[in-house]
């Protein structure tokens, strides 16, 4: 898959999310970007990502990823 | 050892010389020296010493394993078995007596009059630090997030690091033990500023907070001697109690910390300046929180069980719901789990555990719901005066949580909430026990300490100390010491040993 279908797909799932058809995501977006992103959120746009992608993150993926890029990188990595 | 005696100081200045005249990679062990001394010092015996080793060992080997066998289903088992025995030991020395009483009372709930007489366990201080601060490091281990330490001494200094055993934060292993291992060189900027932190810890906790004491201990330990008024005091300042006793301590071992080089993470930032108790938790005890939502809250939320029961509650009340519902779920047993990690009593799990949940749902619940109102009735929520209203809303619904948080059991809470509903006997102010000069020094300290919690929300306070000309440095200093060895409450038959931390 193309880095560029998963920002899509990715940015599908952020507007759902977060219920805001403005957010276009980029690999450098953090939770800093979204108001509503935080630790409660991340949790339920990580099950949305997993669902959309259908693949799972690890714990130590969950807690540590920075931005969307990294996000991005391993969705690409498990899809290969 | 309480951490404002002469002794903890004593240990400082042992451990800060031995640590800066040794040779670089030695330096963690005379750590390790002083950890060892601290832990065992109020309670030696070989029990004691014994559980503290299986600790230690569950940790260090099955870290070993996981690592060895990662990818592999036996990397799980290792790490079940690890966070489980450590879970295990924690649990039997810290909650018997609370598990014996909660099956005693379902039996007697049921009609059955059976009776368990109070077990004894042997402790150590630090307990509900150190084996939290293990069972996060086996699993960071398991989840690829560290190596193991395969140096058993480092690992033990990981787990026991004697400031931090009293009252934490609670540290990571990717984040702190470098730090902790490197045998740092002495600087003469790190002893100012560490010399400042430990004396700002000091006037909280010997100007304001053993002031604030007198007060709270005569309201709620003699509920039935104040009525209205006085009792409403009382249980108005015990946060201010809790948050410069708590907070205090913090800097004290920061301070200590700074000194030897160690950089530790930052445990409150000006909670009382918080809108709403979702905020306030962001700001108080912020490394339990943060500890709490990366081993239990996301694994849970993640649990297959959560998953199907999103998918059922999904599929049967439509999406929004769904997410409340897990949400809620979720944060109700996260926080009941604090409760219980504050103590084995029903007044912890109700006044540090499940009222603040209630809060958090209603303020969830209720945020749409007063967007509407303000904007009905024209009220701006950005101005200063509804922030005012907001801070003040928040803390005294923390105040009401504390009510049970410090109560002796939950009948005594109710009788102090009763009481402050009740006419006061109208009695002097100063029958809280503290004289009037003594209430003046409290009130000018805690507008001091309120300016400076104010001003630390946008500025790096030390930051700027450390910026400023030498003479500032010893005017700064200078008035530190002197107001604490004026104004502080200390000197020979005075404890400040009642660190309310650390009965945790």
């Amino acid at each position: 898959m193309e880095k560029e279908e998963i920002y899509t797909r990715l940015n599908k799932v952020f507007r759902e999310v977060f219920d805001d058809e403005s957010i276009n995501v980029t690999e450098n977006t953090t939770a800093k970007d979204i108001p509503d992103w935080d630790s409660l959120e991340h949790i339920n746009l990580i099950v949305a990502v997993e669902e959309e992608f259908n693949i799972k993150f690890n714990m130590g993926e969950v807690t540590t990823m920075k931005n969307v890029g990294e996000m991005a990188n391993i969705i690409a990595s498990r899809i290969k | 050892m309480s951490i404002t005696s002469l002794t903890f100081f004593l240990l400082v200045f042992i451990t800060c010389l031995i640590y800066f005249v040794i040779p670089q990679k030695y330096r963690f062990i005379s750590l390790l020296g002083s950890s060892l001394f601290f832990l065992f010092y109020d309670n030696f015996n070989l029990t004691t010493v014994i559980y503290v080793l299986i600790i230690l060992l569950t940790s260090y080997f099955s870290s070993l394993l996981i690592y060895k066998y990662k990818d592999t289903k036996k990397s799980k088992l290792f790490m079940l078995i690890g966070v489980f025995l450590i879970l295990g030991i924690l649990i039997y020395l810290k909650y018997s007596n609370f598990i014996l009483l909660t099956i005693q009372n379902i039996f007697n709930f049921f009609g059955s009059n059976i009776t368990f007489n109070p077990v004894t366990r042997p402790s150590t201080i630090g307990l509900s630090y150190y084996s939290l601060i293990m069972i996060g490091y086996v699993m960071d281990v398991y989840r690829g997030l560290c190596l193991p330490q395969k140096n058993i001494l480092k690992c033990a200094l990981f787990m026991a690091y004697f400031p931090i055993l009293p009252s934490g934060p609670f540290i990571r292993y990717n984040d702190n033990a470098e730090s902790l291992y490197e045998g740092h060189n002495f600087s003469f900027s790190n002893l100012y500023l560490g010399l400042i932190r430990i004396l700002w810890g000091l006037f909280k906790i010997l100007v304001i907070s053993e002031r604030l004491a007198q007060i709270v201990n005569t309201s709620f330990n003699n509920p039935d001697n104040f009525s209205g008024l006085l009792m409403f005091l009382g249980a108005l300042l015990f946060p201010l109690q809790l948050y410069t006793n708590f907070s205090g301590s913090i800097d004290l071992i920061m301070g200590v910390s700074k000194i030897l080089g160690i950089n530790l993470p930052e445990n409150f930032t000006s909670p009382f300046f918080s809108p709403t108790i979702t905020e306030f938790w962001r700001n108080w005890h912020i490394t339990l929180g943060s500890y709490l939502k990366d081993y239990i809250f996301y694994p849970l939320m993640k649990s297959s069980f959560m998953q199907k029961l999103g998918q059922f509650t999904k599929k049967h009340f439509g999406k929004t719901a769904s997410k409340k519902i897990t949400l809620y779920l979720s944060m109700f047993i996260m926080w009941t789990l604090i409760g219980i990690w504050h103590g084995g009593a029903y007044t912890y799990i109700i006044g540090s555990g499940i009222l603040q949940f209630i809060y958090m749902l209603f303020e969830d619940l209720l945020s749409p719901v007063a967007t509407k109102v303000n904007n009905k009735l024209g009220i701006n929520s950005e101005s200063k005066i509804y922030r005012a209203y907001q801070i003040l809303r928040t803390y005294l619904l923390f105040s009401f949580a504390m009510i049970f948080f410090r109560a002796t059991s939950l009948s005594n809470a109710f009788t102090i909430i009763q009481n402050i509903f009740t006419t006061s006997h109208n009695m002097q102010i100063t029958s809280l026990g503290l004289s009037v000069a003594n209430l003046i020094i409290l009130l000018i300290a805690l507008l001091i300490l309120f300016i400076i919690d104010k001003i630390s929300i946008k500025n790096d306070i030390l930051e700027k100390i450390k910026n400023s000309s030498i003479e500032l440095k010893i005017v700064i200093l200078g008035i530190f010491i002197l107001t604490i060895l004026t104004f502080g409450m200390y000197g020979i038959g005075f404890n400040a040993s009642d660190f309310i931390y650390s009965r945790i």
